[in-house]
């Protein structure tokens, strides 16, 4: 084969390689820092300089600043986006760039969990902020994303239409979840997951076209209902424990009884929606393959880890007791979260399950890649559910699942990315409909190998430390706890085949199945799609290569801060080798399966099976408010009732993607009002009188 | 001059502006609008004085002519009545900036001097409900407003206009009378008008007539209720609305329905006093009525077509909002209760203006054709937008400061029903708010070239949107400037 000249379109490509390559030294620095290489870390936090920043007063507000860089990053955007529109790019990926050197070097100050801020009068309750360790690694991880996608964003945005409007929104929605990463109470999260929900459904419905508008319109009803639950835990936090500070508040939750549960699931399917756990996971999976490239990827690696952010963040902070009180895992204080945890272990098993069971029907790229969202979701809320469920010692599962957190982010972008890539030079989602591509997009298909390796957990690849730890965390879970929980690890193991056999399916038939297609027109170049690829296939690998690093820098001073047993921390957590034989074993045994199921699959056709549209969980789950929606005007009034019979069509769709439920609650409230409304004004005599005399009656009966 | 004539110089400014008006037929209009503006920020002025005066230095009463209060007509200032005029003046002011730039659509040119004679005796007859301390005398003021709104209404000379007025006059009627007959019920047991008065020999006459203050009770309530548009009695809110000029529905929902609520709180915490309600169970019944509101009143507004027809009934749930904070006779209650008040007045008053100025401009109310409006009219839209996610309830409006204390305050009864009603109702709100900006912002681009054919809006329509939108956004972002405010007028009633 002989070697073809690599081009360079993209103007930006050189200063984007540079960026990037500053970035990962920023990386560098602060690894060398975090492991205390050539004892920086002494010298620095021993320095006049670090001991005049704890105490300096501008270093409470860092939060603030860290909040607003992003907005006014998307208010000079959009003035520059006047002149040029390299200009413009450049300003959103140097807003992600500042933003990331702040984060970068707040780690010190994470690490002392100094950064507190209280805004009391703000929104009659107060909001504060604090940047504790575990909001740090989030934030971390978000804002490397961020900056990367916002590189790989120049590029792919020049096909896209209104890029301006999309850049703004974007940086909007970055400020929101900064902000909800840093929060300190339930309220200011409330309030930024709020403009998270609101904002972001612009990238949604980027597209304009019907598709997108419809699943935006699922996407931000849902996302509303999710911020009303929250609101409503909010409320009934604030009046039953008096403060809406991430503390512990078990305590005064045990003189309520079952209230407590009810604060829990709300805050759990609050957040869950966002984070796309079944059974609300149903917007998802239509709004992330609408959105254009760059926002699913963030959609994806982002914004729903931050509902699973809040579930961990609710859950570790009001329902675990204090650090002080609790010695021992028998303490009858656990015994709440323990039901909640046994609770979300299955909810997890079950959202896994079904994600991977849809993905691998899925002919569209993008739609696997968020049918996966949801599956890989569902490893991070059953490590969510272990982490609560085994109480004190339930270390394993919160590593398991902050570092998933992590691990799904970086692959899950970086295969959005992919398909974005694909998509962009051929304008095909469809993966049977492609093939042979590694020819001409090598760099591509070297990229895709790693993603694929690290999200189906193969060794020496990311998603194999964190799968492994949450597979250690429900082992643990039926040793100590519950004996059902060996089910849950068998569909676990099984959950972990299919993803194997998805990625093997959709690398086979995007990248080397034989093909007609030439694909002349793709150049062969290089630009800033394939600079953000590199940079996040480097991060997977390295993390693949040395996971002890995220583990001891990031996750230990978490579990340290949370209530957990240190000496199980010490002693398990700690000396954890996750390349054990035994593991690895398991692991290669999992790949066998995907392959295995890969083969059937394809030879048997078990891919195209489509289930049929009523038996989606949106359809079984609305189904009695349908048929009482389709019927409630024959109920009502016998024979003469005034549907049209177009109203009574769409009511009797069997297709819910054609007529949802508020489509259909539409319909019915305007068969209400064409029957009732002239009916009560006409009655007004009548109203008064009968409402008088039922008044009285009610008042004098009762004398 | 003493500071205790000022409520009484402010309603003579009133009726002083009202005289001028006609008088003033030959001259150019525009010296009116300025007469008019100045008396009006004559009034502001003497207002913030006296909410300044009354929460530093206390509540003051005015008796006419030197009379004993019992036979004579007693004014009484107190943290909740200034804090009202306050906020009524306020309002009325904006509306009155946004209708001098010739909004008021549909009314004829000769017309104009005659809204401002009515917009002028609007005022001054709630401002005399909200200082009287006096059964009788509100009566006499509730008349006054109940026709003056009437003729505010039918201002313009169409054929349904009339129906509608005719019903609203009908109606209110039934409304005045019922409470009438409450005030002479309650003479007759206890031989006073005055409030202070009637509420020291209440007990005594509850026990001695129970019968004549049941009877009193229930048709007050329902007599307000009509007047307040509470769910079954708002028949003749939607007629209304959709007839009226933009400025008048601004006006009629967002003041004249809170004046009557305000009345009824007078009415039920004054004059009956808690005790009396809870043993006569009027919470329950307030609290099914206001159950009732809140949900059916969205699930009307979701069907209407009509956008001042929908944002009618988005007006009976809100007032249901109201009452539910007002039927929990708590503290906390009555507190999200008159927060609710100020905030719905600032964003309905905003809908309605912003739909006003579509209105004018592209002579269209269906929602259906609300498609690319926000890029013919961003900054209405903009403010539309505003106040419609206020609506919903989302953080940074103050609709959401009002949902944050509704919801402590129906917690602390333990009324975890009304919890989730009120999140039923804020997403029924979604379900019809939501689509409307959608539609304007995202939908139908090919308006865009309406742009450049569009006539200029005059500014003094898009200061007082503009200024609204700020005033919602602020209000959300920082409720504890006004809550001092709030509770002091709270404290007229439950200490």
């Amino acid at each position: 084969m002989k070697i073809r000249k690599m081009k360079v379109f993209d103007k930006m490509a050189k200063t984007n390689t540079l960026l990037v390559v500053f970035a990962m030294l920023l990386l560098s620095l602060f690894i060398a820092y975090a492991s205390d290489w050539f004892s920086i870390k002494e010298t620095f936090s021993n320095s006049d300089f670090y001991q005049t920043i704890m105490i300096a007063p501008w270093i409470q507000y860092l939060p603030i600043i860290i909040v607003v860089i992003p907005i006014l990053g998307a208010i000079i955007e959009v003035l520059v986006a006047k002149k040029s529109i390299d200009e413009r790019d450049k300003s959103v990926i140097y807003m992600g760039l500042l933003t990331l050197v702040i984060v970068v070097f707040i780690y010190p100050l994470a690490l002392d969990d100094i950064i507190r801020l209280e805004l009391p009068n703000v929104l009659l309750l107060g909001l504060s902020f604090r940047v504790d360790m575990l909001s740090y690694s989030v934030l971390l991880l978000s804002s490397f994303i961020w900056f990367f996608v916002m590189i790989y964003a120049h590029e792919y945005m020049k096909k896209e239409e209104k890029s301006t409007r999309f850049f703004f929104f974007l940086a909007l929605t970055y400020s929101s979840v900064l902000g909800a990463l840093m929060s300190g109470d339930l309220l200011t999260m409330f309030l930024f997951f709020e403009i998270m929900t609101v904002v972001s459904y612009m990238l949604v419905i980027h597209g304009q076209n019907d598709s997108s508008y419809k699943a935006g319109y699922n996407y931000i009803i849902m996302g509303l209902i999710g911020g009303f639950l929250i609101l409503t835990a909010l409320l009934l936090v604030y009046f039953n424990v008096g403060d809406l500070h991430f503390a512990s508040a078990i305590e005064r939750f045990d003189e309520l009884g079952n209230l407590k549960y009810w604060v829990m699931g709300l805050l759990v399917f609050g957040f869950g929606i966002k984070a796309g756990m079944a059974p609300v996971h149903v917007w998802l999976p239509r709004a992330h393959p609408v959105a254009p490239t760059p926002a699913s990827a963030l959609l994806s690696g982002v914004m729903i880890k931050v509902g699973a952010f809040g579930i961990i963040r609710g859950a570790s902070s009001y329902f675990f007791p204090s650090k002080d009180v609790v010695t021992s895992v028998n303490d009858p204080i656990w015994l709440t979260s323990q039901n909640i945890g046994a609770f979300i272990i299955w909810t997890g098993i079950i959202t896994m399950a079904l994600g991977v069971f849809l993905a691998l029907q899925q002919e569209n790229m993008k739609k696997m890649l968020a049918y996966h969202s949801v599956s890989q979701m569902g490893y991070i809320v059953t490590g969510i559910g272990v982490a609560l469920y085994l109480g004190y010692q339930g270390a394993m599962g919160y590593s398991g699942a902050i570092y998933h957190i992590i691990n799904h982010a970086l692959f899950k972008s970086l295969l959005f990315m992919i398909a974005g890539v694909i998509y962009y030079h051929t304008k095909e989602l469809n993966m049977y409909k492609l093939g042979g591509l590694w020819k001409k997009l090598p760099f591509t298909t070297l990229v895709f190998i790693v993603a694929a390796l690290g999200i189906s957990g193969f060794p020496l690849f990311n998603g194999y430390v964190s799968k492994t730890i949450i597979h250690h965390g429900l082992t643990e879970a039926y040793h100590y706890g519950s004996s059902s929980f060996i089910f849950a690890e068998i569909i676990f193991i099984i959950v972990s085949a299919g993803t194997a056999c998805s990625f093997i399916k959709m690398g086979y038939y995007t990248f080397f199945k034989k093909t007609e297609n030439n694909y002349d027109e793709i150049p062969y170049d290089y630009s800033s799609h394939d600079i953000a690829l590199w940079a996040m296939a480097l991060m997977i690998i390295l993390i693949g290569l040395s996971p002890k690093f995220i583990m001891s820098h990031l996750i230990i001073p978490q579990l340290n801060m949370t209530t957990y047993d240190p000496d199980f921390i010490n002693h398990y957590i700690l000396g954890l080798n996750v390349f054990a034989i035994k593991d690895i074993l398991t692991t290669l045994g999992i790949v066998g399966l995907g392959i295995i199921i890969f083969l059937l699959g394809k030879k048997y056709h078990l891919f195209h099976l489509r289930l049929p549209k009523w038996l989606s969980i949106e359809y079984i789950f609305f189904l009695p408010a349908y048929l009482l929606m389709k019927n409630l005007c024959r109920i009502l009034y016998g024979d003469k009732c005034p549907y049209n019979e177009d109203d009574f069509k769409k009511l009797s769709e069997d297709d819910i993607e054609k007529v949802g439920f508020i489509d259909r609650f539409i319909i019915t409230s305007n068969v209400l009002n064409r029957r009732y409304e002239s009916s009560i004004i006409r009655a007004d005599a009548m109203i008064y009188t009968v409402a008088l005399l039922f008044v009285i009656i009610f008042m004098i009966n009762l004398l | 001059m003493n500071i205790e004539q000022l409520p009484i110089i402010n309603l003579i400014l009133f009726l002083f502006m009202a005289l001028l008006i006609p008088l003033l037929k030959r001259r150019p209009f525009k010296i009116t609008l300025i007469l008019g503006f100045i008396v009006m920020c004559l009034v502001l002025a003497s207002s913030s004085h006296l909410l300044w005066h009354v929460n530093e230095v206390g509540s003051f009463s005015y008796t006419f002519g030197g009379h004993e209060a019992r036979y004579g007509i007693e004014f009484l200032l107190t943290p909740f009545s200034a804090l009202f005029t306050w906020v009524i003046i306020i309002l009325a002011m904006i509306i009155y900036i946004y209708s001098s730039g010739d909004a008021t659509e549909g009314i004829e040119q000769s017309e104009y001097g005659r809204y401002y004679v009515l917009l002028f005796i609007l005022l001054l007859s709630m401002f005399g409900i909200l200082y009287t301390n006096d059964l009788f005398n509100t009566y006499v003021f509730i008349e006054i407003l109940s026709i003056t709104t009437c003729a505010i209404i039918s201002i313009k000379k169409k054929k349904d206009t009339y129906t509608s007025a005719f019903r609203y006059v009908m109606m209110n009627e039934i409304g005045s009378l019922s409470y009438l007959f409450g005030v002479a019920l309650i003479y007759m047991a206890t031989g006073y008008t005055n409030i202070s008065m009637v509420s020291e020999s209440i007990q005594v006459a509850f026990a001695s007539y129970p019968f004549n203050i049941v009877i009193a009770l229930a048709f007050m309530v329902i007599g307000l209720g009509i007047k307040a548009a509470i769910f079954p009695f708002h028949i003749w809110l939607p007629d209304a609305h959709s007839s009226a000029p933009s400025t008048s529905s601004a006006i009629l929902s967002a003041i004249v329905i809170k004046v009557y609520l305000l009345v009824l709180v007078k009415i039920l915490f004054s004059v009956f006093g808690i005790d009396i309600l809870e043993q006569m169970n009027m919470p329950l019944i307030l609290l099914i009525l206001s159950g009732t509101a809140m949900i059916l009143g969205s699930i009307f507004a979701i069907a209407q077509k009509d956008v001042k027809r929908m944002l009618g009934y988005s007006s009976v749930a809100q007032v249901g909002y109201i009452l539910l904070g007002i039927s929990l006779l708590s503290f906390l209650g009555l507190r999200a209760a008159f927060f609710h008040i100020i905030s719905h007045g600032l964003m309905k008053t905003a809908l309605f203006l912003s739909v006003g100025e579509i209105i004018f401009y592209k002579k269209t109310r269906k929602v259906n054709d609300f498609d690319g409006m926000g890029f013919i009219m961003p900054v209405a839209m903009g403010v539309f937008s505003i106040a419609a996610l206020g609506m919903i309830g989302l953080p940074l409006t103050s609709g959401f400061i009002s949902k944050l204390n509704l919801g402590i305050a129906v917690l602390e009864n333990n009324y975890l029903v009304f919890l989730v009603i009120l999140i039923i109702s804020s997403l029924l709100n979604v379900i019809y708010y939501l689509p409307i900006i959608i539609l304007a912002f995202l939908r139908n681009e090919k308006y865009h070239y309406r742009m450049t054919t569009i006539e200029k809006t005059p500014r003094t329509m898009i200061t007082p949107l503009i200024l609204l939108g700020i005033l919602i956004v602020s209000l959300g972002l920082f409720p504890n400037v006004i809550m001092p405010y709030i509770e002091a007028a709270v404290e007229t009633f439950i200490s």
